[in-house]
């Protein structure tokens, strides 16, 4: 019997790479085959080596890390990892496109798009016949402009048309979705299974979110820590899920049907260090179920189990993970959230927004231009209560909240806060803290309208490190020693140390792995339990706004479409961007 | 004659850019100079002879006993006039740097911060200065004032500000816009001490980086504002003097020019590759 060669063949690869005179194995021992017309989601965390292993296929690891690379990856007949450099490029031309997470830096800004895609293989009527196909509107026009003219939706899809242009055998998408709004992710999905459906083009599509890899993908592959953790078809992957990680994943994941009233569950902190992860299996220090012998053996990848073709690196088998990851809570997401004591209507507003407009002006003389970021918004939020804002990027829900903060000019209109004012939690928690401080003199600085004396400060600071979770050792580290999750903590330590009446978050999750984010949210909803805060939300996945908000506006062109109590908003959406939003929202069906 | 150099803010350092060989090179480079100011400093006591006293035969070769590098047309010690110029030539590019991190920082920050009309004005001021040819305005003045190292200083540092003026505008402008600056803000920090504390030390190691290149340029120019007789009067000891007067010599006694020369293209040089080096030990800390 002779089946189709695959389109990508990868064997036991492993890669490593330097950075700052140190060297780690970012692969640790890769197979994966990917058959013509088939789209393989790799998932994973931020640092799994999902990225790496994009490279590698493409044959495009960065020099400056000097990589090793031992195994093959073949395209086609070509050796992507050892090849000669010709051979390696004509595979590149002929053979693979790529998608990369943000199409505004891939894209060359001094070309112009028809250029960039003809330069890829395509005469001049070809390319715009294809950016019609890429549900491109106008590709005559579009043909002639550069990249900075087009919206991010839009250069996505250029992006996929230079992708395709050259037929390729194999399109290798990272995060191509992670940039974009939920309703032009749900799009650029249909696109990509569009272009398989009628080109039979293979895609590997590179993705931290399970249920964007759901969406599409025939196979799913789960990558932990350089190595696969579970592979195996969609189906079977999302029902009988075999590897503690996976469960893990699929259990953390925010959806519209996680129970409210209950703290998310979320994956335990890894305590391992790298060197312990070179033995044994590297996810032992997060699985509940871990035993001695997973400290000693490393669990080969086994495809014959649960079914053929689905295979988990586990010593456990699948049914065995099922009962005692996916089915059982764990202690921690068994107790049921605090819930906040109820907003007293009578109470007075904690926030009041009445009538407000922000426009902001670019450009100087002839070329000034004025945007209306707000448009007339109205609402209150009374003392205690939740409101979470939901909206697409340019909708203006940030400069809702930056208005309300004072950071950004109003234009008219009136915004009242109840004394204690409000403190913001940035999306970029690592930007948001000056890089040079330490959390110490950070967290003190809020402290000095105070004049406490330097004993009651460093109390203070600790008190409001341990709050966030973190040790009082961390008060003496910069930024730039911690991880994205404490940033988040630390900068959540900040805006709650002096208690603030209202707390404004924008979008702090957005940037965080699935896991971390649910830690996050965890923490934003017991600190506005414990501190009686009032908390405005703002962000674009609604699943997050139904859990963090008692109430949901949805904010679409700098007006409030919609605002109402969060299920009913979700469950019986009364405008159509709302229910937009809700069908772009990327379910799976889980197992509970 | 040295022209002055806008600023160079490549990504890489060229010398000492990669891992941990580069950084221990980069340590190297900032001790030689460290070294040479210990030098320059100690001019006093490790000096041989009084440089200005005639002190043997004029014109003796290299190497002569109690003379290591020779005496020049009236017998004074080399040695001895190359390390007093070194300590003038060192201390005098420290003194013009300084001033131009002072003023062009002040104005620079100023600018930055506040934006709008203030910015405006101030960078056009700036603009006028940086639309003089710097070299002649520092020769004009010189000549104005009368000769003299605190006019040469002042004439200098008159011309150098601008070029830090404009740098440190543009690392403030680019800071002030950042998350952090926002959060500080929020955080209730008062003005003054949000510049001091979240802004300025952000702009610190590009200009300190460019200060130190800079030193170069400034040595050379007060080389050539001393060659051409507008330095320190005679008879105190200068590098660019001491070359240029004894050009003539070349040929009959090719030390008494090529030594002082030799220690102005050693002090740039080192300067310009130290000023590599703390643009790699400063960049890894960011």
């Amino acid at each position: 019997m002779t089946t189709p060669a695959p389109a990508a063949t990868v064997r036991d690869l492993h890669v490593s790479l330097e950075r700052d005179g140190v060297r780690s194995e970012v692969l640790r021992g890769v197979d994966l085959d990917i058959a013509r017309g088939e789209i393989v989601g790799l998932v994973g965390e931020s640092g799994s080596g999902k990225s790496m292993l994009a490279l590698s296929v493409l044959g495009l690891l960065p020099d400056a890390a000097r990589p090793h690379v031992s195994g093959t990856v073949r395209v086609g007949d070509t050796d992507m990892t050892h090849g000669p450099e010709p051979e390696r490029r004509a595979a590149r031309r002929t053979a693979l496109g790529a998608v990369f997470q943000d199409p505004m830096t891939s894209l060359n800004p001094t070309m112009r798009v028809g250029r960039q895609i003809t330069e890829a293989g395509r005469d001049r009527e070809g390319a715009i016949a294809l950016l019609g196909a890429m549900g491109v509107p106008d590709p005559q026009l579009r043909f002639q402009v550069y990249p900075h003219e087009l919206s991010g939706g839009l250069r996505q899809r250029v992006m996929a048309a230079i992708a395709i242009a050259g037929r390729p055998a194999l399109v290798v998408a990272d995060e191509p979705t992670t940039a974009l709004d939920v309703t032009v992710q749900a799009q650029l999905l249909d696109l990509l299974r569009e272009l398989r459906d009628d080109l039979g083009c293979s895609v590997l599509l590179i993705t931290h979110d399970l249920g964007v890899a759901a969406q599409i993908a025939d196979r799913i592959a789960v990558m932990y820590a350089g190595r696969l953790a579970e592979l195996g078809p969609t189906a079977d992957v999302l029902a009988e899920p075999s590897h503690p990680y996976t469960a893990g994943l699929l259990r953390s994941r925010l959806s519209l049907t996680l129970d409210r009233s209950r703290r998310l569950p979320t994956l335990a902190r890894d305590t391992l260090t790298p060197d312990e992860r070179l033995t044994g299996c590297p996810y032992r220090g997060r699985c509940p179920l871990a035993v001695d012998r997973c400290a000693q053996e490393t669990p080969e990848l086994r495809s014959s189990r649960p079914s053929p073709g689905h295979g988990a690196a586990c010593w456990f088998p699948g049914v065995t993970v099922r009962s005692r990851v996916l089915e059982s809570e764990a202690p921690a997401a068994a107790q049921p959230a605090a819930q906040p004591a109820a907003a007293n209507p009578a109470a007075a507003p904690a926030v009041v927004v009445d009538d407000l407009v922000c426009t902001f002006t670019t450009g100087h003389g002839r070329r000034r231009r004025s945007v209306e970021a707000v448009r007339g918004i109205s609402f209150s939020v009374a003392a205690g209560e939740a409101l979470a804002v939901v909206g697409e990027s340019g909708s203006g829900k940030s400069t809702v909240l930056r208005a309300i903060a004072g950071l950004v000019p109003v234009r008219s209109g009136r915004v009242a806060l109840a004394a204690g004012g409000a403190q913001m939690v940035f999306q970029d928690a690592g930007s948001s803290l000056t890089p040079w401080l330490s959390v110490g003199e950070t967290l003190r600085e809020r402290l000095a309208p105070a004049r406490l004396g330097r004993a009651e400060a460093d109390r203070r600071v600790a008190e409001a490190l341990a709050g966030t979770g973190l040790p009082a050792s961390v008060a003496r580290l910069r930024p730039a020693d911690l991880s994205g999750g404490q940033r988040q903590r630390v900068a959540l330590a900040r805006a709650t140390i002096v208690r603030p009446a209202v707390l404004l978050c924008d979008e702090p999750t957005s940037a965080l792995d699935a896991s971390l984010a649910a830690t996050t949210l965890n923490l934003i909803r017991d600190m506005r339990e414990e501190l009686a805060m009032t908390v405005l939300f703002v962000t674009h996945d609604l699943a997050v706004a139904r859990l963090m908000g008692d109430r949901i506006a949805v904010v679409e062109r700098g007006r409030i479409v919609e605002i109402g109590d969060a299920e009913a908003v979700i469950a019986t959406p009364e405008q159509a961007y709302t229910r937009a939003l809700v069908a772009a929202v990327p379910e799976i069906g889980v197992p509970r | 004659m040295s022209t002055v150099v806008l600023p160079r803010r490549g990504t890489v350092p060229v010398l000492t850019g990669r891992g941990r060989s580069g950084r221990t090179l980069a340590r190297v480079l900032v001790g030689v100079l460290a070294a040479l100011t210990v030098l320059a400093l100690l001019a006093r006591p490790l000096a041989p002879d009084d440089p200005v006293q005639p002190v043997a035969a004029p014109q003796l070769p290299l190497g002569s006993a109690g003379h290591l590098l020779g005496t020049d047309s009236i017998g004074r010690d080399i040695l001895s006039r190359t390390l007093f110029g070194l300590q003038t030539s060192w201390f005098s590019a420290l003194a013009v740097v300084a001033v131009g991190l002072l003023v062009g920082g002040i104005v620079g920050v100023a600018a930055g911060v506040a934006g709008g009309w203030v910015d405006s004005v101030l960078m056009r001021i700036t603009d006028l200065f940086l639309a003089l040819p710097s070299t002649l305005v520092a020769i004009a003045l010189v000549a104005a004032l009368g000769p003299g190292l605190t006019h040469t200083l002042l004439g200098m540092s008159v011309v150098w500000w601008p070029y830090y003026a404009r740098l440190i505008r543009s690392e403030v402008r680019a800071l002030v816009t950042r998350p952090h600056v926002e959060a500080a803000r929020l955080a209730g920090v008062g003005r003054v001490r949000l510049v001091l504390r979240h802004v300025l030390p952000g702009a610190v190691p590009t200009a300190v980086v460019t200060a130190s290149l800079d030193i170069g340029n400034v040595v050379l120019l007060l080389a050539g504002l001393s060659f051409l007789g507008l330095g320190q009067p005679s008879p105190a000891a200068e590098l660019g003097a001491d070359t240029a007067a004894n050009t003539q010599l070349l040929l009959s006694a090719w030390w008494v020019p090529v030594v002082p020369g030799l220690a102005v293209l050693l002090l740039s040089l080192v300067a310009n590759l130290a000023g590599d080096g703390i643009r790699t030990l400063l960049g890894t800390r960011r």
